[in-house]
């Protein structure tokens, strides 16, 4: 589904934000991106949903070269990866409903179609009581299942989220974590940064830690591990 | 189409719309911005306002210097009289030749009409008016011309100068004559007023989409973050620029018609005072208001420039906003 091939990212000025990173992501399968901030896990994912370019190596999703993608095309690559932020970038003066809609209005739904679309993807992470709310009437848990929902409307194959769990207390993490199980188990592939190792390690699925843009641990994240 | 996952059918294709339901949802798309954007003008009143009267202002000078112009050619046309090319005919001409020649000139396409002067009838006008009634009686014989009027139906001098030279080679013909050096120059005039009126217009007109085009920069400065957000989620440019290029047309709509009622609020001030001059001159002059192809004409310039203007703002900042 996902595959990095000796990925380097380097910018202006000398920094080396990931060096020679390769890993492979199997079709539904679920897996954590942790190490401290800076460590390069918010660039990872930028090389994915083609915000920045890789400097050198390649990435590859479902088979297709990254590089290859010319600007034009990014958008519809776009649509093919859900994204999930950790501040859930909603539109503020829209409501809940108009915020997952979004990815479906852009796509060119309309009407009866769209509507049905976006109430499953709110009842999906238990918001369909909301949809006529707006945002900032939301808690943070609530406003990140809305960005969740919004990732998933067009139900994509692959979906990334970087530090959602990063504003939420321990048992608002727990259910989002959860959220993203659910939506594994109905076969999408996922792919989650964060920090929260102690949360990682509970959850028990295959972790990469990245270190100063390398990736020094790649399998089972133990307990101890966290301490 | 996906261009990562072959299999999987995208978004609005996963219905596989015919192409009836693919039109329809097109137009419906653009109709939903098109309201939306203005909605959008509408949360932002001031700034509407001000570039709207910018662009009415920058359009009303135009507008009423070209209606100067048409009324002053409508009023010069009416003297058109004086395009009349006056052929002096020979002495011994008799009246069947006159005839056949005022004939040959009614069938000449460039003629309008001929009207015949004969000598009798100008020794009598003449008496009239010269105020030397009690010499002329004392001449034994008529020294007066048989005279033709003709009024040709071109209505530039230069036209008329050429169908002169023509009308005084015909047959009996003695002299030809055009008096037009004054609506020569009156044409001049006209010309270099015109030529005022683009100039100004062009000036005004550039000043007024550079208003527009930073009202839109303004906006999409504005709306930075829901950018950033709808391409995060796989929009392309051209979706997220369309709502501000209908913004654009909007403010073109609505600056093209508030220069139209300026203008007809302007005329109907003058319209009295006009009316009372024309009276005192017992003149039947109307003072022409833009007519419908002019009113067509207007507000397609004023809906280019808030296209043209937006597009120049969107095209340089909608890229630049990057996630």
């Amino acid at each position: 589904m996902l595959r990095f091939e000796q990925v380097s990212k380097g910018y202006s000025g000398g920094f080396v934000a990931l060096d020679r990173v390769s890993f492979e992501l199997a079709k539904g399968e679920m897996a954590f991106l942790t190490g401290h901030s800076g460590a390069g896990k918010s660039t990872l994912l930028k090389l994915i949903s083609l915000i920045e370019r890789p400097s050198a190596g390649r990435v590859f999703i479902n088979g297709v070269d990254l590089t290859g993608i010319k600007p034009r095309q990014i958008p519809y690559v776009r649509r093919d990866v859900g994204m999930i932020f950790q501040d859930h970038r909603l539109l503020m003066n829209h409501s809940v409903f108009d915020n997952v809609a979004l990815p479906l209005v852009i796509e060119g739904f309309t009407g009866r179609d769209m509507a049905k679309r976006v109430h499953a993807a709110l009842d999906q992470v238990g918001l369909l009581d909301k949809a006529r709310c707006l945002p900032a009437t939301l808690s943070g848990g609530e406003a990140q299942r809305v960005g969740i929902a919004r990732a998933v409307v067009n139900k994509p194959p692959l979906l990334l989220a970087d530090e959602p769990t990063g504003n939420l207390d321990p048992d608002l993490s727990k259910d989002i974590m959860r959220v993203f199980e659910a939506f594994n188990q109905a076969g999408v592939s996922v792919l989650v940064a964060s920090h929260d190792l102690g949360l990682i390690a509970r959850m028990r699925y295959r972790t990469m830690t990245l270190k100063g843009g390398k990736m020094i641990n790649d399998g089972l994240l133990h307990q101890e591990d966290s301490e | 189409m996906s261009i990562l996952f072959s299999g999987r059918a995208v978004g609005a294709t996963a219905t596989q719309p015919n192409i009836l339901q693919k039109l329809l949802r097109g137009i419906f798309t653009h109709l939903r911005q098109a309201i939306t954007s203005l909605g959008e003008l509408w949360r932002s009143p001031l700034w509407t306002l001000i570039t709207v009267a910018v662009l009415g202002v920058s359009m009303t000078l135009p507008t009423t210097l070209h209606l100067l112009v048409k009324n002053i050619q409508q009023v010069s046309r009416s003297y058109d009289q004086s395009f009349e090319i006056s052929l002096f005919l020979q002495n011994e001409t008799t009246s069947t030749e006159i005839a056949t020649l005022v004939t040959l000139l009614q069938g000449d396409p460039q003629v309008d009409k001929v009207r015949l002067i004969d000598k009798a009838a100008a020794m009598t006008e003449f008496k009239q008016q010269s105020g030397f009634g009690e010499a002329l009686a004392f001449l034994d014989q008529n020294p007066l011309p048989d005279v033709l009027l003709v009024t040709p139906k071109v209505n530039q001098p230069a036209a008329a100068e050429a169908l002169m030279q023509k009308l005084q080679k015909e047959r009996h013909v003695e002299l030809a004559k055009l008096d037009i050096s004054w609506l020569e120059r009156l044409a001049a005039l006209m010309n270099l007023l015109q030529q005022a009126v683009y100039t100004i217009a062009i000036l005004l007109l550039s000043a007024a989409l550079l208003v527009i085009g930073n009202t839109i920069r303004l906006s999409i400065m504005d709306k930075k973050a829901e950018i950033e957000v709808m391409k995060l989620v796989g929009a392309t440019d051209a979706f997220i620029q369309r709502p501000f290029l209908y913004t654009g047309i909007w403010l073109g709509v609505f600056g093209g018609f508030l220069a139209f009622v300026v203008v007809e609020v302007m005329l109907w001030w003058l319209r009295s005072a006009i009316a009372t001059v024309t009276q005192l001159y017992q003149s039947d002059f109307v003072l022409n208001s833009l007519s419908m192809q002019e009113f067509g004409w207007l507000m397609l310039i004023a809906v280019s420039l808030g296209l043209i203007g937006s597009y120049i703002a969107v095209r340089s900042h909608i890229k630049a906003i990057e996630p």
